[in-house]
């Protein structure tokens, strides 16, 4: 902790370098081609993995709240075009939840190996509250049976179960330095 | 500084919360070539390639999913298509005794034959390219726009029967809202016989048949087919779904009908565009 200190006492936040921006880009890519061609074909228990969701926390978790709430808003318009929905509901929703993961990597201990397992969990719990919140202001049914049962308990399990493997990737292509933590940044 | 950090990272979050509540709101309040609209439209121009390409490399994986979820439900599958098959000979011998419907059943035939839509149809053949990943929304969105034709409330159809109709239309694709969408409604009748109604999807993907006169008999598997109405957009017979349950309560006006949708939404790949 106090090795980092000095970092972060000169830390102002800037713009990512170019090679950061590019390892950024990829994974915007992959998170739409992922969203968007895999995850409708995968459907577990009535559910299909949120891939773009997972893709946000890990960078949040790695990259903080300010570059997380950037980049789910991107991917969430990025997928709202790609899939011709109502532009601005997923980008509201990764924006948030991109915001929050960012937020716990910075004021949480993520030494812990379930930590990317915890972010992701309750990432997809605000996501789903969040996209059934939307739904319900636009007078769509949402039924509570329906939503635990057939949406928001195969989601969690299936996130959850993918984290690990998203997160070891998504580290392993920004690489470099981790998010700051809280007590180093305000 | 540290203080300016925070600020800054609140701003950035505060902004961009903002900027997505001012894009929903917008989307749902201009019209459809609206400034938001044409910004989709144009950033799918880019993007919808790149769907079809990745659609057809994953098409074999999908395939392979798909032939794995099959194998586990082939056996129960083909316990219930035996009863099925003999409900149907049942129902169809029965149905024959009469001149009215054997007339249902030759327009039935007809429509099997591929002679339901009229000669001056056109079909716009497109392939599926993205599926909605929320169960809020059944849509798939397909190749082929306005520039090849398309128009809001087109049918769409396979090969198995109604697909479902255009939802949004962009230049290059199209967004199909699907039969199992929970704001689908089709105008249709049940034949051999009288009853219409409306074919309503939900949001648990569960097709049925609403406001069917509790006069009219339905029985299971009798097809379901569009009526074609006059102001429907779906020409009559085009086969939507078989008769599953039929349930009537004394305290409700109308039949209540789940209806087994002909097409088998997980499989979608090539569909038709029934330009009118």
């Amino acid at each position: 902790m106090s090795a980092r200190q000095p970092e972060a006492e000169n830390a102002t936040w800037s713009l990512p370098s170019g090679g950061e921006l590019a390892r950024l880009g990829a994974l915007l890519f992959a998170a739409l081609l992922l969203q968007t061609t895999v995850a409708p074909n995968i459907r577990i228990l009535g559910a299909s993995p949120d891939f773009a969701l997972i893709i946000v926390v890990c960078v949040a978790l790695l990259r903080g709240a300010q570059v997380g709430a950037v980049f789910g808003f991107l991917t969430g318009v990025l997928v709202g075009v790609a899939l011709l929905e109502p532009l601005g509901m997923s980008a509201l929703v990764y924006v948030v939840v991109g915001y929050f993961s960012g937020r716990y990597a910075e004021t949480a201990d993520l030494s812990a190996p379930v930590a990317p397992l915890v972010g992701v969990f309750a990432a997809t719990l605000l996501a789903n509250v969040l996209f059934a919140t939307l739904q319900y202001l636009l007078e769509r049914q949402v039924p509570f049976g329906f939503w635990v049962g057939r949406v928001l308990v195969p989601s969690l399990v299936l996130n959850t179960l993918l984290s690990a493997v998203f997160y070891l990737l998504v580290r392993r292509v920004l690489g470099g330095r981790g998010v700051l933590r809280a007590d180093q940044t305000a | 500084m540290n203080r300016r950090r925070v600020l800054q990272r609140r701003l950035v979050a505060a902004v961009l919360v903002l900027l997505s509540l001012a894009l929903l709101t917008l989307y749902f309040r201009e019209a459809d070539n609206g400034f938001v609209h044409r910004v989709q439209d144009g950033t799918l121009r880019v993007v919808a390639p790149l769907q079809e390409g990745s659609a057809r490399a994953i098409q074999p994986l999908r395939d392979g999913w798909n032939w794995v979820a099959d194998l586990f439900g082939a056996k129960s599958e083909n316990e219930r298509l035996q009863e099925e098959v003999e409900t149907l000979r049942a129902a169809v011998a029965e149905e024959l005794t009469t001149q009215a419907e054997n007339d249902e059943l030759r327009a039935l035939l007809d429509m099997r034959r591929g002679r339901i839509f009229p000669k001056d149809v056109e079909f716009v053949p497109a392939r599926v390219i993205a599926r909605s990943t929320t169960a809020w929304y059944s849509t798939v969105t397909i190749d082929v726009g306005s520039d090849d034709g398309v128009a809001q409330f087109d049918a769409v159809v396979n090969g198995q029967g109604l697909v479902g109709r255009i939802e949004s239309v962009k230049a290059t694709a199209s967004q199909v809202q699907l039969l199992t969408d929970q704001q689908s409604y089709v105008d249709a009748m049940v034949v051999p016989g009288l009853a219409e109604g409306l074919v309503a999807g939900s949001v648990t993907g569960t097709v049925s048949l609403q406001y069917a006169a509790k006069s009219e008999e339905i029985k299971t598997g009798q097809f379901v087919v569009t009526s074609g109405r006059q102001g429907s957009i779906f020409v009559r017979g085009i086969p939507i779904g078989q008769v599953e349950s039929v349930g009537s309560q004394e305290v409700e006006l109308y039949q209540s009908v789940t209806v087994r949708p002909s097409v088998d939404f997980r499989k979608l790949d090539v569909v038709m565009v029934v330009r009118r």
